[in-house]
């Protein structure tokens, strides 16, 4: 134990005279949080609609009706439109077809879709265009009654009983938002983001310092000290509790600054340096496997930032588990990320406690000891290896 | 504890501090080291001697436990080696052909990094950094990093590391190449006194010269497999070697290399053109008597060469081939 401390701290050691990994683990995850951040912010007030549909009264009444309420509005094509939904770049997308356009001038009914984003404003946005809808409704009437009716009274009257007979409320259908806008009830606006930034940045900064493990390999100094009275584990523990210890305090550092910034809200701030702490490990851990495969230090800084994406993006580092699909949720559990991500929105949103998060932090330590011992079999076989 | 204890006692009741028994590598279709065996008694120097490719740092790789053997065992002070062995490791210093520091940490802190991974701690630990930097005299030079040393002074750091612990035995792969004549006097001077100290040290090297000067006993290495192995001396016997002498003169040559015949260490005599080649033994010996009975034969001297075969010449005899390519 006492090899693998020195191991740990020599690496400490190392990546703290290096004045550019400050900066990469510490200064620049802050000024994309900080970036992030104020894109948040800015969409903050009432959110935005993206419409899609030909353009028509009813959609310019919509829009009208939208932007008087501080809502941003902008058009799409459809597809376009289910993109920026999906990517949490609109809060709602609202589908005005032909159909619509033609049951609301004849007076009929007209359905409009609604499709919710998860972003975190979603839910105020779709109320905005919940009452821009009715709103639009009572005018309708209103036009129809004005029409309709002559100069008497009575006849007026007559005349809106009529018309209300004849335009039935437009009515809305919300496309499977129910269980997403329940799921992000009361998140702050940056605490999604946050957790997911948190996931991505510590694994992709771990897997990018994999490099420092085929350094001292390259330098012959791995070599000297496997043959010192130090066993391979040891010398994996050693290297990766070094990554470790840079990987949990970055994320640490992540949340305390969100937190300072942005106000995100942690939950158990406990339990969430716990599960920071078990996914660190797996972090650590694969960097070693990167690092013992790998030869060429630029490759690893490369191969670590791409499979770093890649596994975040995968796993729910870049856009909520919650709006993927069942299989992609299926295959999103074989990351790390994933099962980071279901813990963090335990304690989060859930208000979870160390028993609600069990099986995740399980299934990270199974994931963590397994890319170690791997780690521990790859280096050994690497000493092998001409460099 | 006890084990060291036990240890300590194999190594004074004179067992070989190493072992080594038909190893043999391959790296694919390459035989890089094909059956070699030898062994080193405690206090002994033993030279690998061998040119580029030889197999010797894959040799030293898998006496280290660093590489695992095709085939054949290493046993060090008593106890067998391999790369998931770690008691034994104890006992070996190694300092690698390829430097093995870390160029951004300070001499000071590679020691004392290294010095831990070998158990040192505490006061020990900073007495023998200490000891360590003042022997490579790096004192002066211990804070900065190692990347703005000189060549040499990366070196010596390097062999300093494997000094550390004062290992049983001190493996050495090729410490002086790409190092100037003076920086690579004091390397010599260093693996001699160490030795005069009762240290074990394995030292491999493509110079003949270097090997003659330290090695108490030389093996001789080509192509993964051990040529040959003795004493410079035994080597050199078993090529049947002899000295050269040769005379350059005028006067009568004839009479005096037939005076010179007569001597006892001369074994052959042939004179041609003011020119006498003489095969004796023992040449730095026998000269001055050669000399003496040439010019009371009446020869006038002008020119005295001594030539002895060396390891070159044996490695050549073996081989085939120059040491050096
Ligand atoms: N990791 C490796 N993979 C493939 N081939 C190797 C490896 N290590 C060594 N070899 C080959 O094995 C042979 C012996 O190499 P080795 O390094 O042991 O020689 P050496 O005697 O130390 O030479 P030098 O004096 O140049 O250091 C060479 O042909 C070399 O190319
Ligand atoms: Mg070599």
């Amino acid at each position: 134990m006492r090899a693998a401390l020195a191991i740990a701290g020599v690496e400490l050691r190392r990546f703290v005279k290096d004045k550019g990994n400050v900066f990469f683990t510490f200064i620049f995850p802050l000024v994309l949080v900080f970036v992030l951040g104020s894109q948040f912010g800015g969409s903050a007030s009432s959110g935005t609609v993206t419409i899609t549909g030909p353009a028509s009264d009813l959609r310019t009444a919509v829009s009208e009706q939208l932007e008087d309420n501080d809502v941003t509005v902008q058009l799409a094509s459809h597809d376009d439109m289910l993109e920026q939904v999906a990517r949490g770049r609109t809060d709602v997308g609202l589908i005005i077809d032909e159909e619509a356009v033609t049951a609301y001038s004849d007076g009929g009914s007209a359905e409009l879709e609604m499709i919710a984003s998860s972003s975190s404003t979603s839910s105020a946005a779709q109320q905005h265009v919940r009452v821009a809808v009715s709103n639009l409704d009572l005018q309708q009437l209103q036009l129809r009654a004005l029409e309709e009716a002559g100069v008497p009274t009575t006849e007026a009257s007559e005349a809106l009983d009529t018309a209300a007979g004849q335009v039935s409320e437009p009515t809305l259908e919300v496309v499977s938002v129910d269980r997403l806008s329940q799921e992000f009830q009361g998140l702050g606006q940056f605490d999604l983001g946050a957790s997911s930034q948190l996931l991505l940045f510590t694994f992709l900064t771990s897997l990018a310092g994999s490099s420092t493990l085929i350094n001292a390999r390259r330098q012959g100094v791995m070599g000297r000290t496997l043959a010192a009275p130090v066993s391979t584990l040891q010398a994996i523990v050693g290297q990766s509790f070094g990554r470790w210890v840079i990987a949990f305090f970055q994320g640490g550092y992540i949340m305390l600054a969100t937190w300072l910034l942005f106000d995100v809200d942690w939950g158990n701030v406990g339990l969430s340096l716990l599960v920071l702490a078990v996914f660190a490990l797996v972090a650590a851990g694969a960097a070693m496997v990167l690092g013992s495969v790998l030869d060429n230090e630029g490759a690893a800084v490369g191969a670590g930032v791409g499979l770093g994406l890649v596994l975040a993006a995968i796993g729910g580092g870049m856009a909520p588990l919650e709006i993927f699909s069942d299989t992609m949720r299926q295959v999103a559990h074989v990351t790390p990320h994933a099962w980071g991500y279901d813990a963090f929105a335990e304690i989060q949103r859930h208000g979870g406690g160390i028993t609600d998060i069990l099986p995740q932090l399980g299934v990270l330590v199974a994931m963590g000891l397994g890319v170690l011992l791997l780690g521990t079999w790859l280096l050994r076989r690497s000493l092998a290896r001409s460099l | 504890m006890t084990q060291t204890a036990e240890q300590q006692k194999h190594t004074s009741t004179g067992q070989d501090v190493l072992v080594v028994d038909g190893l043999v590598r391959r790296f694919g279709d390459l035989t890089a080291v094909a059956d070699v065996s030898f062994r080193i008694a405690p206090g002994e120097t033993y030279g690998l001697l061998g040119p580029n490719g030889a197999g010797k740092t894959t040799t030293i790789s898998m006496i280290a436990g660093l590489l695992e053997a095709d085939e054949g065992s290493v046993t060090v002070v008593g106890q067998p080696m391999g790369p998931t062995k770690v008691a034994p490791k104890r006992h070996l210093g190694l300092v690698p052909q390829d430097l093995a520091i870390y160029p951004d940490l300070s001499a000071r802190e590679n020691l004392t990094f290294f010095g831990r991974l070998q158990g040192l701690s505490g006061g020990g630990l900073r007495a023998r950094v200490a000891e360590v930097l003042e022997l490579t005299g790096l004192t002066d030079r211990a804070k900065g990093p190692t990347k703005e040393f000189s060549g040499g002074m990366k070196r010596r750091l390097n062999i300093g590391i494997g000094l550390l612990h004062q290992p049983t035995l001190l493996i050495l792969d090729e410490p002086t190449v790409g190092v100037d004549p003076q920086s690579r006097n004091a390397i010599l001077e260093s693996v001699e006194n160490l030795s005069g100290e009762g240290m074990a040290v394995l030292y491999t090297t493509h110079y003949m010269e270097e090997a003659e000067r330290l090695c108490d006993r030389i093996g001789i290495i080509d192509s993964g497999t051990l040529q040959a192995e003795g004493t410079r001396d035994e080597l050199i016997r078993l090529i049947g070697g002899v000295d050269n002498i040769q005379l350059t003169a005028a006067g009568d040559t004839e009479a005096a290399a037939e005076a010179l015949r007569a001597l006892p260490p001369v074994a052959r005599v042939d004179a041609d053109r003011g020119r006498l080649q003489l095969t004796v033994h023992d040449a730095p010996t026998a000269v001055a008597q050669i000399v003496t009975t040439a010019t009371a034969s009446g020869l006038q001297l002008s020119d005295v060469q001594i030539s002895r075969p060396n390891l070159e010449s044996v490695f050549l005899h073996l081989t085939g081939k120059a040491l050096r390519d």
